[in-house]
């Protein structure tokens, strides 16, 4: 019964309106690429759906450890995610914290309206949750330790939605604690400020802003569905190419588009790409820094041996600059010794 | 061993093992006593053993000083009304007209003086002998509770503004604490347990010693004798007299004190078991029946270690209970007075008039406090848990002009200094909350200042986002 219990749980992603790959999001995915396909790609309804379900795509070797590893994660994360941070410990710390402030009270914005207050809370919660998540994405590829890690997301060659679980364990812990510190923030602060009015507005129990995010085909950020937006709605929404773009093996694209949903981190922050008229060549890593085709043992030891030869490296190097500043120290002494002698 | 005895032990076993794993719900029906005579050798007519008006008489007394405790009018009767109530609390001569516990619509108590319950009975006898550090002049629990009886004569309706104490809540909450609870757990329950059950409880009674210790704790733990068969709504309604049907369990029209009321501490588990989170009420009386029947089908007999072991296993339940229940309330009025500071604060900022909001603010803390103090009465040194409330607490509440009772003079006046602030004081109210949940376990947890916050972070759903975007 637990067993099965544990299979339900692996898989309730599937009908979690909260969750990327809700069935229901998937399936209005599919819906818009194969419009895109019909009317802007001028294809047949046949070919735009033989073009969708691309068994070369969907069933590649890289979609395989895909599917292998959301498995595997799934089930580590619902055995890893109770040890960790909640959002609720440190919103308690937080609000507990406020109370000491001098020069804020408690509920000193409580007059403003009800659906102003929650509406602010929901959109900054949205802004916030964005925000974090593409300065957490850049640092990924910015810290060799981190990026180590990331590569596993990038050594997929194909993109499907399941390529969002192809992501390292140690990772997913990042990406929790990052989720956990951003709403308990925004929870606390705003229960501070504005008392009990505040409340999310949501569909299907999923904040608005992600509900519209994911309806809109949030799904095709990881697929060979190559939709660009208006030049310049992408300064401010990452397109689904804008992100295949992000995957590219190309160097132009290198620690381009970290953005989740907003690209305006991306503009500000220096790294915002435009879609291309053609889509990347090829996705992936080159062979120098992850094995093609790696296999599942592959994904899940290579970047831990990463980081600790990266670590090894730079505690030898602090290791022998300690050495050098102690020779440097007994020289000094010496020096000192013979002029007195003398 | 002869086929007799081994009857009888496999008998005397069985029955053990019976009462042990009956669960509550199939003792619905089932009533605190009548029990029937066990002692060896009794030759009177008594015919029930159950016996606990003396822990009622308190009980009323207890309601009886807390009405008293309201009617100072400033001064002009301090002397009359301080020696009003050191009679209830500590005389035990004169018959004393219930006060408090009295008729209420068509609820009909049946008792008006306290002897018609137990003559000769008193508080002060039974208070809490130890220091209670809770309070400021390092006086015994029974010396606070003369203290505050002295001061409440002397102020207008039990409140005193200067210091912020309602001296009502105060003396009403902490007496519950250092008598009831106090007696019960750490007398009744505790080093009295070894009373023999092969013997009279006196020369000349007809219940063993350890059938009226037993019964004693129960008394004062304030349950109806028929709670099993009470929801925690009815119980709840009897002790605010507006449940008669449920009360008047003989259909004599009338509320007899000695079986039929709610008092004291079963009145707030009832409180909080409404709530549909806890058990407290059915778990204590459970257990106190369940432990009430061992000690029946002991026939007599003194305890074997084995009976003694599953009698200790009632014991842990009900005063972990019990305890649990104080530390509700501790928790609840720790909510109520973090509301009551902000809606204090309101006034202030908009220059509006505190003075009915700050004496909801007082009572509140006056419940608060004697809970706080009520807790440390029990049989458990509380340690480091005691030492954190208690400064987070203080010795009084944060006065409108931020000042606060720190200590007590050598004439036993109180001394106020500068308090760390509104802000730091309700943030110690919050981590108050956060202490009896993590020292004590609560779960009803009335006003519970973060549970908003934790809806919230629910709604938002799991944080397990370890996928990538």
């Amino acid at each position: 019964m637990e067993i099965l219990d544990h299979i339900v749980d692996i898989f309730s992603n599937f009908f979690d309106p909260k969750k990327r790959i809700f069935f229901g999001y998937i399936f209005l995915s599919v819906l818009i690429a194969v419009l895109y396909l019909v009317l802007a790609g001028k294809r047949s309804l046949k070919e735009s759906l033989g073009e969708v379900f691309s068994k070369p795509v969907l069933l590649s070797r890289s979609a395989k450890r895909d599917y292998f590893m959301f498995l595997i994660n799934r089930s580590v994360t619902l055995f890893v995610s109770p040890l960790l941070l909640t959002k609720l410990a440190i919103a308690t710390v937080i609000f507990q914290f406020l109370h000491t402030v001098s020069w804020i009270q408690k509920g000193m914005f409580d007059h403003f309206s009800t659906l102003l207050i929650a509406f602010s809370f929901t959109l900054f919660i949205f802004i916030l949750d964005d925000l974090t998540k593409y300065i957490v994405h850049r640092l990924m590829h910015r810290i060799p330790t981190l990026w180590a890690l990331h590569k596993v997301h990038h050594s997929a060659e194909t993109l499907n939605p399941i390529t969002i679980y192809r992501t390292h364990p140690l990772e997913g812990i990042i990406f929790t604690l990052r989720a956990s510190f951003a709403q308990g923030i925004a929870i606390s602060t705003f229960f501070f400020l504005f008392g009990n009015k505040v409340d999310l507005f949501t569909v299907l129990g999923a904040n608005i802003f992600i509900f519209i995010f994911n309806v809109a085909g949030s799904n095709l950020r990881h697929s060979h569905i190559y939709i660009r937006y208006w030049r310049w709605l992408e300064y401010f929404l990452i397109s689904p190419a804008q992100h295949q773009i992000h995957h590219s093996l190309e160097e132009k694209h290198y620690d381009k588009n970290f953005g989740a949903t907003l690209s305006i981190w991306d503009w500000f922050g220096g790294s915002l790409h435009h879609s291309e008229i053609s889509k990347p060549e090829k996705l992936g890593l080159k062979g120098d820094e992850f094995k093609e085709n790696p296999n599942i043992a592959y994904l899940y030891i290579r970047p831990i041996v990463e980081i600790y030869s990266l670590l090894q490296n730079k505690i030898k190097s602090i290791t022998s600059a300690f050495k050098k500043f102690l020779n440097f120290i007994s020289r000094a002494k010496n020096h000192i010794f013979i002029n007195k002698e003398t | 061993m002869n086929s007799k005895k081994l009857k009888n032990a496999v008998i005397a076993t069985a029955t053990c093992v019976g009462i042990s794993t009956l669960p509550s719900f199939l003792m619905a029906g089932e009533t605190y006593g009548p029990f029937p005579i066990t002692l060896k050798g009794y030759t009177g007519d008594k015919t029930n053993t159950v016996s606990y008006g003396g822990q009622i008489a308190r009980h009323a007394i207890h309601d009886s000083l807390k009405a008293l405790a309201k009617t100072g009018n400033g001064g002009d009767n301090a002397g009359s009304l301080a020696a009003e109530m050191m009679a209830y609390f500590g005389g035990s001569d004169k018959n004393k007209a219930i006060l408090g516990t009295v008729d209420k619509g068509d609820f009909n108590i049946k008792q008006e003086t306290v002897n018609e319950l137990s003559s000769g009975k008193n508080l002060s006898g039974k208070a809490y002998k130890g220091i209670m550090n809770a309070w400021p002049g390092g006086m015994t629990g029974a010396e606070v509770l003369e203290s505050m009886i002295m001061n409440a004569s002397k102020t207008s309706g039990g409140f005193d503004p200067s210091t912020g104490y309602n001296y009502q809540q105060l003396i009403s909450k902490f007496a519950m604490g250092a008598v009831f609870y106090n007696q019960a757990v750490d007398g009744y329950l505790d080093e009295k347990l070894s009373k023999p059950n092969s013997k009279p409880y006196k020369d000349g009674k007809h219940y063993t010693g350890l059938e009226h210790v037993w019964d004693e704790a129960w008394g004062y733990f304030g349950a109806s004798a028929n709670c099993l068969n009470l929801s925690a709504k009815q119980s709840y309604d009897i002790a605010k007299k507006k449940d008669m049907a449920a009360a008047d369990t003989n259909g004599d029209g009338m509320v007899d004190l000695l079986s039929e009321y709610v008092f004291a501490h079963a009145y707030y588990a009832s409180s909080y078991d409404k709530g549909g989170k806890t058990s407290y009420l059915a778990d204590i009386c459970g257990a106190f029946l369940d432990g009430r029947k061992l000690i029946v089908s002991a026939n007599g007999e003194d305890f074997s270690d084995s009976q003694m072991s599953t009698l200790k296993g009632y014991v842990d339940i009900i005063a972990s209970n019990w305890e649990k229940v104080i530390a509700e309330s501790v928790f609840k009025y720790a909510g109520s007075v973090y509301k009551d500071i902000g809606k204090l604060e309101e006034l202030m900022d908009s220059n509006g008039d505190t003075g009915d909001a700050f004496k909801t603010y007082a009572k509140h803390w006056g419940e608060l406090k004697g809970f706080a103090m009520a807790l440390q009465s029990g049989k458990n040194n509380l340690g480091e848990t005691a030492v954190k409330m208690n400064r987070m607490m203080g010795f009084g509440p944060v006065l409108l002009n931020s000042s606060q009772v720190v200590g007590m003079n050598s004439s036993g006046q109180y001394i106020k200094d500068e308090s760390s602030g509104w802000g730091e004081y309700k943030l110690h109210m919050l981590k108050i909350q956060k202490l009896m949940v993590d020292a004590f376990g609560v779960e009803a947890k009335s006003n519970d200042m973060i549970s908003d916050m934790a809806d919230l972070a629910a709604k938002l759903g799991e944080s397990d986002s370890a996928e990538n975007d």
